[in-house]
């Protein structure tokens, strides 16, 4: 990627890329896979720096960020202040920040993507303890909860084909009249790749929430 | 000095007193504010015609998807396109969205009577949403070039998501969303490149570039055939806080024969689907009727597949994986008598 142009990948994620130059860029993004990976990258890495809420990254991400400050000299860093980092977040000063901030980032990812080795798990139907009687129970909010997820038994079962996921999610896109619907409809739009091997991940259980495992 | 002000209690309390009111007057005013520029968000996605290409972000990656919606004599029509990825498309023509999917050779469509535009809408927000949701105002910035306002819908807790709002000052369009899990990270993005709003789009940008020969078409859909009495007695018999029944249905889901039941659970802002099939009405060695267990992700959402007493019962929602998890796994069937209607 040429120095012109992460300036202007750069400028625009700052809300400061002309309409003329934003125009050109998106042409060279549209055409170019590699341009857009960068982009994502540095996209993720702005988030972080910028501080308006962490970036929820990637299992692989920290070795994508070390590809994407590799090269980058970082004996600068201290000659930057770091509204200059803030600003233009890329560049070679702020390497040495973005390692350490994304590492941070990257500890608290919890989210497995889809295409990394899948966990299928193969769960029969739950004990929910707090279950006792026929009527509906909805937890209060704030509550503890109380919930058991067996450990895995029989046979692994299918993964979910990728058709049958995509009926489930346009079915349920028509009652997702909120907000969500841009992100749902969006992932069936990008998840092509994904669905192909669209087996299960493992879960992270909120707190409170256990998986019965010792 | 007169009597009245010797003592502090005269004039302390109504100082109090009025700060509080004006404290509180205020604090409402700023929610109020954050809500009002969400309904007008909602007003602008659905009455404006646009033309816009975005970039749309999750985990690194990034595609670029062009949305134009047309709103002409009270008839709307929508296409949401993927420019450089998987060649997919959605197009709305009033009451009815086709999904064209060349990687699957499949046409999808399926009748909407209900509906928001493809970049999505918010509900009014009532007190019910506001106990799980904080709704506030952030900061002013610019985003295209265009004085932006920034509103915050953070969740009060792990079962939901929230969102961060950049709307246009003039229109009220959203110029970038963000979407965050309760912790504030962000899990997904919606930055728009290009945005115009013109007075008239021409036919020929709502017409899908996607070469149909030889697709199988599928219209699945909600239909007036009931489910078996066996699907229906399933229910949720736990839900996460806030979410309560809003739908139920039955539906027909790709090829699938013999229709499902459809359930529907919201908190007033995320919603979650559940599917309830019998495996053993589809023909034998019919891929519909494999049995499925475990969790994939669709996007920013999730579905859940598990086998209840011999049922598929699938949640699928915009909501983090838990959540679906913890609904397919609450799913049992209950007698008639003790049957849950929320």
């Amino acid at each position: 990627m040429s120095e012109q142009i992460r300036e202007q990948v750069s400028a625009f994620l700052d809300g400061e890329l002309p309409n003329s130059e934003t125009e050109l860029l998106l042409k060279r993004l549209t055409r170019d896979a590699e341009l857009r990976e960068s982009f994502g990258r540095y996209a993720l890495i702005g988030e972080s720096l910028r501080g308006g809420g962490s970036a929820r990254l990637s299992q692989n991400f920290h070795t994508r960020v070390n590809r994407a400050i590799d090269g980058e000299p970082v004996s600068a860093v201290n000659s930057r202040s770091p509204g200059t980092e803030l600003r233009r977040w890329w560049r070679p000063a702020a390497g040495a920040a973005v390692a350490a901030g994304v590492m941070a980032v990257a500890v608290l990812s919890f989210q497995q993507r889809a295409d990394v080795p899948a966990v299928v798990a193969s769960l029969p139907p739950a004990t929910v303890g707090a279950i006792t009687d026929a009527s509906l129970t909805e937890v209060k909010p704030h509550e503890a909860l109380s919930y058991t997820v067996p450990a895995a038994v029989g046979d692994a079962p299918a993964a979910m084909p990728a058709a049958r996921l995509t009926s489930y999610v346009f079915a349920h896109s028509k009652y997702s009249s909120v907000l969500g619907q841009s992100n749902v409809l969006s992932g069936l739009l990008t998840d092509a790749d994904d669905q192909e091997t669209a087996t299960a991940d493992k879960v992270s259980l909120p707190k409170g929430v256990h998986d019965g495992s010792p | 000095m007169t009597r009245r002000w010797r003592s502090p209690a005269r004039w302390l309390v109504p100082c109090a007193i009025t700060g509080l009111l004006v404290g509180g007057v205020a604090q409402r005013t700023f929610a109020d504010e954050a809500s009002d520029w969400l309904e007008k968000m909602n007003n602008a996605l659905a009455t404006r015609n646009y033309d816009g290409t975005f970039f749309h972000l999750s985990e690194g990656r990034v595609e670029t998807m062009r949305i134009v919606h047309r709103v002409r004599g009270g008839r709307i029509t929508e296409r949401l396109q993927s420019l450089d990825g998987s060649g997919r498309e959605f197009v709305r023509n009033n009451d009815e969205l086709t999904c064209y999917l060349p990687d699957q050779h499949t046409v999808l469509v399926e009748p909407r009577q209900q509906h928001g535009p493809f970049l999505g809408s918010l509900p009014k927000f009532g007190a019910d949403v506001n106990e799980f949701y904080n709704i506030v105002e952030v900061s002013n910035t610019h985003v295209l070039g265009r004085a932006a306002r920034v509103i915050a819908v953070n969740p009060k807790d792990q079962f939901r998501f929230g969102y961060r709002l950049w709307l246009d000052e003039k229109t009220a369009m959203p110029l970038k969303t963000q979407l965050c899990d309760s912790r504030g990270q962000v899990i997904e993005q919606i930055l728009f490149a290009r945005l115009d709003m013109p007075e008239s789009i021409p036919d020929g940008d709502l017409t899908p570039a996607v070469h149909t020969e030889g697709m199988r078409w599928v219209r699945q859909g909600a239909t007036a055939d009931s489910a078996s009495p066996a699907l229906s007695a399933y229910r949720a018999s736990q839900l996460p806080p806030g979410f309560h029944l809003t739908v139920s249905g039955a539906q027909t889901l790709g090829d699938a024969t013999v229709p499902a039941t459809h359930y529907v659970y919201s908190d007033g802002l995320a919603t979650v689907s559940v599917f309830v099939e019998d495996p053993h009405a589809e023909p034998p060695h019919d891929p519909a009727a494999a049995p499925m267990e475990g969790l994939a992700r669709v996007g920013s959402g999730f579905a859940f597949s598990t086998v209840v007493q011999g049922h598929q019962v699938t949640a699928v929602g915009e909501v983090p994986a838990q959540t679906v998890e913890f609904i397919a796994h609450s799913v049992k069937s209950y007698g008639s008598s003790d049957l849950p209607n929320r």
